[in-house]
């Protein structure tokens, strides 16, 4: 009989838990366009939250493979403390490097898999390339917060599990002529769905070409 | 004078201090330079067979052959340059993409002065997976598979095969080609080139004259080739008749380039009756697999025609190479197979030669910048009108190279 009334309580207890609501997942949602209305794809959106400490030493992973002489994805946003990896699944060898101030690095020529992931231990912006196809080129966007996302074709953002409290939302693009500081907004505590729109000017376009044909090595 | 020296150095130092850049603006990205360089130096130890290489006008293979000496030549080590190699790159309007590299071969060009490799301009339109491309200026066949490395190096073995040494030594064209490609919804990858230039009115005459070699001469536009036995070098670049060389190149493979299939065809259309003018034409094959991640399998075969109404020197070649090649990160081991023939076509004084050869090479990469690189060559060759005289080309190299 007492396993009974012990197994009973288990059981309520568990149901009583089963039963609590679930803290309300906030969501921040809106839109990145230019002054004159037409949308931003790839602007990134991000709280200004301190990052979470790596537990017991696990620091988040991510990956910019290389396929036909492209880095894929061109943009990479990472909390900052992650491991990123460079898999060349091209059939030529790349040499991938950067020499920004954020984080200098260079993987010397390689192709497959077999480069050692790097550390992005330092908030801010890391534009990497290729020493032997100069055409290609990215960007790892290096956050102080894991909550960031990033704006699709239509210019629109989705940000959820934003957690409770008061938090400053920016926007950042690679083009942009305004500063992610310079664009900050508020989002308050209680607004379980917030609306937030950005408008930033970009600077004009100009990356170097790619050269897909022939002629493409080195 | 020493107070004068102190204040030029103090006046450099702060003018380098107040044109140093502002402090790092965390969020912004670093604007692309219009214009980029690239360098490269390449330093060997060398010891090739006795008799003297092709570029001291000997009957060798290779290049590098034996030193001089008071008596003729023998075999010997040295320290030489190899190979330095500037390559500059620019974005100009309208997406036009511009390149040069210049090269200096001493042993090659007999002195110092730099090599147009190329200088093109280049203008793509679409993408990866369906474009067209237009580019024109001075410039080789795009039909080597092994020279993909930087600044056009052999990216498999220090020295080419005898079919890629030659396209590489003896095609640099001013002309124009157009280029398409498209990758079918199936995930095959079409590619097709054609291509026409003026200059290519000696190409054949070393083969004929000279035959067969490996070695990793860059042709420049501006650049000649020594000729065994005679005093006189033949032009790279000659253009008499006026007529140009035209090319295409075909290549299909999977997206993923697993496997891929080349054919190239070259023909200098040259006048025979025009003196000096050499007419020659030749188709080449190629494979290129990546059978497995760490491993490239190369193969190809070239087959054509050399023809020049005096003297008699007509002749027909051919080549082929197999390339097994392993490699790890930094580290890389290959083995090549070559074969070449050349057959006197018109009775004239010999040109007639066969042969072959088999290639080990190590590479490892140390550091960001530089390459270790071992080389031995085994040839077994001959040439008739070489007679008793026919080298034993061997040969071993130890290469250096740093790059930037």
């Amino acid at each position: 009989m007492p396993g009974q009334f012990l197994n009973r309580s288990w059981l309520a207890l568990l149901g009583l838990t089963l039963m609590q609501p679930a803290p309300a997942a906030r969501s921040v949602s809106g839109s990145v366009t230019a002054p004159q209305g037409s949308p931003i794809a790839d602007a990134v959106v991000f709280l200004q939250v301190p990052p979470p400490a790596p537990a017991g030493g696990q620091h988040p992973t991510a990956l910019v493979d290389q396929v036909e002489k492209t880095f894929v994805p061109g943009l990479l946003p990472v909390v900052v403390g992650t491991y990123v990896r460079f898999p060349n699944h091209d059939q030529v060898q790349h040499h991938v490097y950067s020499f920004s101030p954020t984080k200098s690095f260079e993987l010397p020529l390689y192709k497959g898999e077999s480069a050692p992931p790097v550390l992005f231990d330092k908030v801010g912006v890391v534009k990497i390339g290729c020493n032997i196809h100069d055409w290609m080129s990215g960007i790892i966007l290096v956050l102080p917060t894991p909550h960031f996302t990033v704006t699709d074709a239509n210019g629109k953002y989705v940000l959820d599990d934003v957690p409770d409290g008061n938090y400053t939302l920016t926007v950042w693009h690679a083009r942009s002529n305004v500063k992610p500081e310079d664009t900050a907004r508020q989002i308050e505590g209680r607004d379980d769905v917030a609306n937030v729109d950005f408008t930033l000017t970009l600077s004009p376009a100009r990356a170097r070409p790619a050269v897909h044909g022939s002629r493409a090595d080195p | 004078m020493i107070p004068r020296l102190a204040r030029l150095i103090t006046l450099v130092l702060l003018t380098c201090c107040a044109a140093s850049p502002s402090a790092h603006a965390q969020y912004e990205v670093e604007k692309d330079s219009s214009i980029w360089l690239r360098g490269l130096v390449d330093v060997r130890l060398v010891e090739g067979g006795p008799g003297a290489s092709w570029t001291d006008r000997g009957p060798g293979k290779m290049r590098y052959g034996g030193s001089p000496t008071d008596t003729g030549f023998a075999r010997a080590t040295r320290l030489v340059l190899s190979q330095a190699a500037l390559q500059v790159g620019a974005l100009l309007p309208w997406d036009l993409r511009a390149r040069a590299q210049v090269n200096i071969e001493p042993d090659i060009a007999g002195n110092y002065r730099p090599w147009l490799v190329e200088a093109t301009l280049r203008k793509e339109w679409g993408e990866a997976n369906r474009g067209f491309g237009l580019q024109g200026g001075a410039m080789g066949l795009p039909f080597s598979l092994e020279n993909t490395g930087p600044a056009w190096t052999p990216a498999y073995t220090i020295s080419s095969s005898a079919l890629n040494s030659w396209l590489w030594e003896d095609f640099s064209l001013a002309g124009a080609e157009a280029e398409g490609w498209y990758v079918t919804q199936s995930g095959i990858r079409l590619d097709a080139l054609l291509g026409a230039g003026y200059g290519g009115d000696q190409i054949g005459r070393i083969l004929a004259l000279r035959g067969w070699v490996m070695g990793d001469t860059l042709a420049g536009i501006n650049g000649d080739l020594a000729l065994p036995g005679r005093t006189d070098r033949t032009d790279i670049f000659n253009n008499r008749d006026h007529r140009p060389t035209v090319y295409s190149w075909l290549s299909v493979g999977d997206a993923a380039e697993i496997a891929s299939a080349k054919v190239g065809v070259v023909d200098n259309r040259g006048d025979e009756s025009s003196p000096g003018v050499w007419h020659t034409h030749a188709a080449a094959v190629g494979l290129v697999l990546h059978p497995y991640p760490r491993i490239d399998v190369l193969a190809q075969y070239l087959d054509g025609v050399a023809r020049v109404r005096s003297p008699a020197n007509d002749s027909a070649m051919s080549a082929c190479y197999v390339l097994v090649s392993y490699h790890t990160l930094r580290q890389r081991v290959s083995v090549r197979y070559d074969s070449f023939r050349v057959h006197d076509l018109d009775g004239g004084p010999s040109t007639n030669e066969h042969g072959h050869a088999v290639t080990a090479s190590y590479f490892i990469e140390l550091g960001l910048r530089s390459r270790l690189a071992l080389e031995e060559i085994w040839m077994h060759s001959y040439r008739q009108a070489l007679g008793a005289v026919n080298p034993t080309p061997d040969g071993w190299q130890v290469s250096y190279r740093f790059r930037y």
